[in-house]
């Protein structure tokens, strides 16, 4: 008997790693572990937290959801052959040295360039690392389908990269709606000693 | 209803056409040239004040401007916007199915079908002489190829013997073919159909509201130039109000027309006045239409409030175990639940303080298309602005599509193709959510129904023809991107109506509503669909021939990738057959699916299919 939107509900889906709330931390440490492999690490144009939505026998399940985090580099940088080229092969062995599953890799001729999707799979949390070689180059990390959390749940978790904190750059605000909760600063406040500055 | 049959399609003189819409713009442009005239040489001239002075020489000379205006008006309402342009909307749609009905006949004669039945409901059949043919063995190559054996010479060998008992093979072979190129048949005569309704809709609209002249010059005229005048000033607005009815009988084309001949005034005025006349309506510009939507959201959001409280109040005063109860209860929650999905909606789109937000991965403005509460509700929401993007994709959502989505998972979607149609290229996409339809609640048994689509098509036909009308420049790059019964919605407008796209993403599809890729009227080479493993469409192809079938004729694109061992030597860690993932993409087994699904699509939307693969 086919399945009605209400059986769909009614099945289990396997049981994930996280909440959507737990997926932030360990998805933005994997950011942060690549970024120390990447030679000459030029830094990102910005982060962004978003999400996709899962379903099951063709009916999405609101119950659930796809976290991604998304850092891409700049447009500049996204053009160089060692962040096209050379950073796609470092990633793909470092993942591969972690154990985890290198679960696609290909090259896709397209107009006037070469485009690549790299793609890692983490069994043990079901984390994917995609590098994404397009017009720009993105680094996203995917959570799998996990259950959805209140907004209240979801902590802040400073970006890598050289992304300023709470910054134009740093696409979260969404998801804090009274405001990204990073610490503010005194734009006048004086240091305890100028001894280094002089 | 049009008398078309496939014969006159077929020897139609579109190029005629054309030329009677050209000359009426050649006739507008002269006489525009007279209503001028009648301004500068008459009333201005030999009957202006320092010529012709007179109890009545005012009042000749209001009459004679009233008329000049009305005759202007006329030109540009009917003989170029209705007439001419009608004109050239049917010669346009007439020769695209010309072309295509040029390609079929050509086919079903040389297969040796014939061509049966009322020209809304064509049958293509094997002919009498295929029947033959095939009976006593002799079938003719074509059929010996598709099936795969050597043509009988006549003796009683090998070949004859396997034609003997591919019989049922050869038949099944030919009557699969005849009814593909019946769909295509019955394709191609419905857009016709449809176009030539259409077209006479237009004209017979004007023909049965022929526009009042000023009146004449008499002992009555005073008495009655004061009521024309307040009729003229109405006219605009019955204008608005029977296109946003949809009783005007023009195309999106025409109301573009319509709208860029008013004036910013009048245009102001019906934005700020009557909003409903505004916001819905494909060919008005985008950026009006969502600012009349985003009144009209705010009003209903604020009407809700109202209309909640009275119900709250009703059911105080009832007896609660009363029938009438329980339906005033049912009739509340449903008004809570249309003020919590709406406002979701307004908060996703608008900032703080009103204005409209923007989509910051992708730095674009959100617009409001169009939106409702009935049945499962509705909502186009563009991000960014079709009218001046290089490349348009329109997400059609697919079963239990909903307006709560609008703000939740068909919003983010929605997003994530922005997002990567942004990475993937230089130019502009807009990214439309398109639930411009009721979708079905349920797989069954309301997903196995084509009513749902059948109720869209015109919609969905009248959205694509807008993207065309109002678009600033160069048309777009159009793709309408359906996903699971979304395809099915897509198809259908595309066979039966026909849609302004260039490009056709069929998703998780369980049929488009015909058998091949030729039926949609898109070039097949734009018609593309997900060959994902993981497409979950257990009920089975129910509209009609999958689309990632070969037999259907459309390009398929991979949405996974063989699995690579963790070391060389673990081959049993390739690319395995049985799949057992819960989710449909795959990721609870570390499918790539979702992703490189998502690089195929955003490499089609921005026109770069060369890459696809």
């Amino acid at each position: 008997m086919s399945p009605t939107v209400e059986d769909a509900m009614s099945e289990q889906p396997p049981a994930a790693a996280y909440t959507q709330a737990e997926s932030y931390a360990p998805m933005e440490a994997a950011v942060a572990d690549l970024v120390t492999a990447l030679p000459g690490f030029p830094g990102f144009e910005r982060r962004l937290w978003a999400k996709t939505p899962c379903s099951h026998d063709g009916l999405d399940d609101p119950r659930y959801t796809n976290v991604e985090i998304e850092y891409r580099f700049s447009q500049e940088d996204s053009q160089r052959a060692e962040v096209r080229e050379h950073y796609a092969d470092v990633l793909r062995d470092h993942w591969a040295g972690l154990g985890y599953e290198i679960i696609a890799d290909r090259s896709i001729a397209a107009r006037d360039r070469t485009d690549r999707d790299l793609i890692a799979f983490r069994p043990a949390d079901r984390v994917k690392l995609w590098y994404s070689v397009a017009y720009y180059v993105s680094i996203r990390i995917r959570s799998g389908c996990v259950p959805v959390s209140d907004l209240s749940e979801i902590a802040y978790v400073p970006p890598v990269g050289g992304i300023v904190p709470g910054g134009v750059k740093d696409q979260v605000g969404r998801y804090f709606p009274d405001g990204i909760p990073v610490e503010p600063t005194d734009p006048f406040e004086s240091p305890d000693s100028y001894d280094d500055a002089l | 209803m049009s008398e078309l049959t496939w014969q006159h399609l077929r020897d139609l003189d579109c190029a005629a056409i054309r030329a009677l819409g050209d000359a009426w713009k050649s006739h507008v442009d002269a006489m525009l040239d007279q209503a001028e005239r009648l301004r500068t040489d008459v009333i201005d001239g030999h009957l202006g004040v320092e010529h012709y002075e007179s109890d009545t020489a005012t009042q000749v000379r209001e009459q004679i401007g009233l008329t000049a205006d009305r005759y202007e008006d006329d030109l540009s309402d009917y003989a170029s916007t209705r007439i001419a342009t009608t004109l050239f909307e049917a010669a346009d749609a007439f020769e695209k199915e010309q072309a295509e009905i040029k390609e079929l006949i050509p086919l079903i004669e040389q297969h040796d079908f014939d061509i049966e039945g009322d020209r809304h409901d064509y049958e293509v059949n094997l002919s009498g002489d295929l029947h033959q043919a095939i009976l006593t063995l002799d079938p003719p190559q074509w059929l010996c190829d598709k099936v795969g054996i050597r043509k009988p010479d006549g003796f009683w060998d090998w070949d004859t013997v396997k034609a003997l008992f591919n019989s049922v093979d050869l038949y099944g072979t030919a009557i699969e073919l005849a009814g593909q190129y019946q769909d295509w048949l019955r394709s191609v005569m419905s857009r016709a159909h449809d176009a030539d309704d259409e077209a006479a809709a237009a004209l017979q609209e004007m023909s049965e509201n022929p526009t009042e002249l000023p009146p004449q010059l008499g002992a009555t005229y005073d008495d009655l130039v004061d009521d024309y005048k307040t009729e003229l000033s109405q006219e605009v607005a019955d204008e608005a109000k029977a296109i946003a009815d949809g009783t005007s009988g023009m195309s999106p084309e025409q109301v573009n027309q319509w709208w860029e001949g008013l004036s910013d005034a009048e245009r102001q005025s019906l934005i700020e006045e009557h909003p409903e006349w505004v916001g819905p309506v494909d060919g008005i510009p985008t950026e009006q239409r969502d600012t009349a939507n985003r009144t009209l959201l705010d009003n209903e959001i604020t009407g809700l409030d109202g209309r909640i409280a009275a119900k709250e109040q009703a059911l105080n005063g009832m007896d609660p175990e009363s029938d009438e109860y329980e339906q005033a209860k049912a009739e509340l929650d449903d008004l809570r639940q249309d003020q919590k999905d709406l406002t979701r909606l307004q908060d996703h789109i608008t900032n703080a303080d009103g204005t409209p937000k923007t989509y910051e991965a992708t730095d674009q403005q959100y617009f409001l298309l169009g939106y409702g509460t009935e049945g499962s509700g509705q909502a186009i929401v563009s991000i960014g602005n079709p009218d001046t993007a290089d490349n348009v994709n329109a997400y059609v959502p697919g079963t239990t599509g909903n307006l709560a989505g609008a703000s939740g998972g068909l919003m983010d979607r929605t997003e994530t193709m922005a997002r990567d149609a942004a990475n993937a290229s230089s130019e502009e996409t807009a990214t439309v959510l398109w639930l411009g339809y009721d979708a079905p609640d349920t797989i069954v048994p309301e997903a196995m129904q084509d009513k749902w689509a059948q109720d869209g098509a015109a919609d969905l036909e009248d959205f694509t023809k807008g993207i065309r009308a109002t678009a600033e420049g160069e048309p777009s790059n159009l793709t309408l991107t359906g996903h699971s019964y979304g395809t099915t919605m897509v198809g259908t407008a595309a066979a039966q109506e026909g849609v302004e796209a260039d490009n056709l993403v069929l998703i998780a599809s369980p049929g488009t509503s015909v058998d091949t890729a030729s039926a949609l009227g898109v070039d097949e080479d734009n018609v593309w669909a997900s060959t994902n493993d993981e497409d979950v469409i257990q009920y089975g192809p129910v509209h009609g021939e999958a689309p990632v079938n070969e037999e259907f004729g459309a390009n398929t694109f991979t949405s996974d990738s063989p699995r690579e061992p963790t070391e060389w030597w673990k081959f049993w860690e390739g690319a395995t057959e049985n799949h057992s993932s819960y989710w449909d993409d795959g990721s609870d087994e570390g499918e790539p699916n979702n992703e490189i699904s998502r690089s195929n699509q955003a490499l089609i939307v921005t026109g770069q299919e060369e890459g696809v693969r």
